[in-house]
Formats: C-alpha cells, structure tokens, sequence
C-alpha cells in the first residue's frame, strides 16, 4: 500500500511499472482502516489473528464490500 | 510451557522490546527474556511465521515484520514520543500511530515522484496532510507476496 500525491501519480506509476490499478482511497479513510486494523494491541493475551470471515466483517464494516476486499 | 503458551510470550517478549528501544529483537534477545534457549526461542519464530504473525528475512532466522512494523528501514518512517519506527507500507505507517493512540508524525514521499510528503496526527486524528493511497493487490493476494504488499 503506497502514498501518492493524488490519484493522478497513481495513473502515473501504473503505467510506468505496468502494474494494475486497485483501489485508491483518501488518507482520511485510510486512518479509519489502519485504526479498525491494528487498534487493538497484539501483545493483548487474547489478540489472534484474524479468520477470514472475520477480516472480510472489518471490511464490510469499512465500506469495503467489493470483490477487491473479498477472502473467502 | 508447551508451544501455544510459548508463542503467546514470544509475541509478547517481541512487542515489549520493540516499544522500549524501538528496534525488532533477534532470538537471542527474546531467549534473554523469557530465560529460554536460543532454539527454543527460533523455534517459536519460525511458528510465528507460518502463522503470518510475523515475517522472518530470507535467511529464515531473523524478524522483516511483525505488523505494522517493519525490522528495516522502509520509506514510512513514523515519530511518536520522540522515538521512531519504520512502517511496511502506509497502511501500516498509519497502524503504528493508531497502535500507539499518540500525536504522531510520518515523513515519507510520493511512490511516483519520491517529493516528501508529511502526515500529522493530533488528538487521534489526521491533523494534516494531502494524498491518497493506493492498494494494489486483492485482499485474497496479500499473503501470496507479503513483501511486495
């Protein structure tokens, strides 16, 4: 996952390295996706990895119910 | 101690070290700390790492990540308190600052033209900063290439 200035170098970038595009997102949600993902604090006992299903609710939580987002 | 509660501490031992002196802890460190052995200890890594709770480099026997973080230097460098920290990518820079709940700042740069970029987090939220992120590969593909991630 990379920072670009505007989704104009994203374009850019994609075309240089002959990568696809995904999904872009503003950095406003992508703090509300860092902090659904790692707010809770993994040296808590009862901290585990997530299951799929469970990764995909975090998503859907998110707004983020596009085949881009699906694990399962 | 069988190796579920072994894990548990060696996730723990990891974590605790990396918040106090800011760097990832090779197995002897760990072994120091939880008074084990040093094979007990890589053991408990290489568990860790099928388990995608933590990468190990290439050579199998020292830590790359343990999510957000990242054992070497990245282009995501994250200040809290005073002390650094090197994020994987921006998703993860950003996990750092939500992890720690502290004002923060992340210096890094356009992945297309390298200008600096800085973000602020103050009263745990963005402050400031302009851009956008782009993540490239499906959620299903992440583990296929973490590195590349």
């Amino acid at each position: 996952m990379l920072l670009f200035r505007s989704e104009e170098h994203v374009n850019e970038w994609c075309q240089l390295w002959n990568q696809p595009k995904g999904e872009v997102f503003s950095l406003e949600q992508g703090w509300g996706m860092a902090q659904a993902w790692y707010g809770q604090d993994r040296r808590d006992p009862a901290w585990r990895r997530r299951t799929a299903p469970e990764a995909e609710e975090v998503f859907k939580n998110l707004g983020l119910t596009s085949p881009f987002w699906k694990l399962t | 101690m069988d190796n579920a509660t072994l894990d548990l501490e060696t996730r723990r031992a990891i974590l605790d070290h990396l918040r106090t002196t800011g760097e990832l802890p090779g197995a002897d460190q760990v072994a120091q700390a939880l008074q084990l052995s040093n094979p007990e200890i890589e053991a408990s890594f290489r568990r860790l790492h099928d388990g995608h709770i933590i990468v190990l480099q290439e050579n199998g026997r020292d830590i790359l990540m343990v999510q957000p973080f990242s054992a070497v230097p990245t282009p995501f460098n994250v200040e809290v308190a005073g002390r650094t920290w090197w994020g994987n990518c921006i998703w993860d820079a950003m996990g750092i600052v939500a992890l720690f709940k502290q004002d923060a700042v992340i210096r890094t740069a356009c992945a297309d033209c390298n200008d600096s970029m800085l973000l602020t987090f103050e009263n745990n939220a963005l402050a400031s900063g302009e851009g956008v992120i782009h993540f490239e590969v499906p959620a299903r593909h992440w583990w296929d290439n973490i590195r590349f991630t």
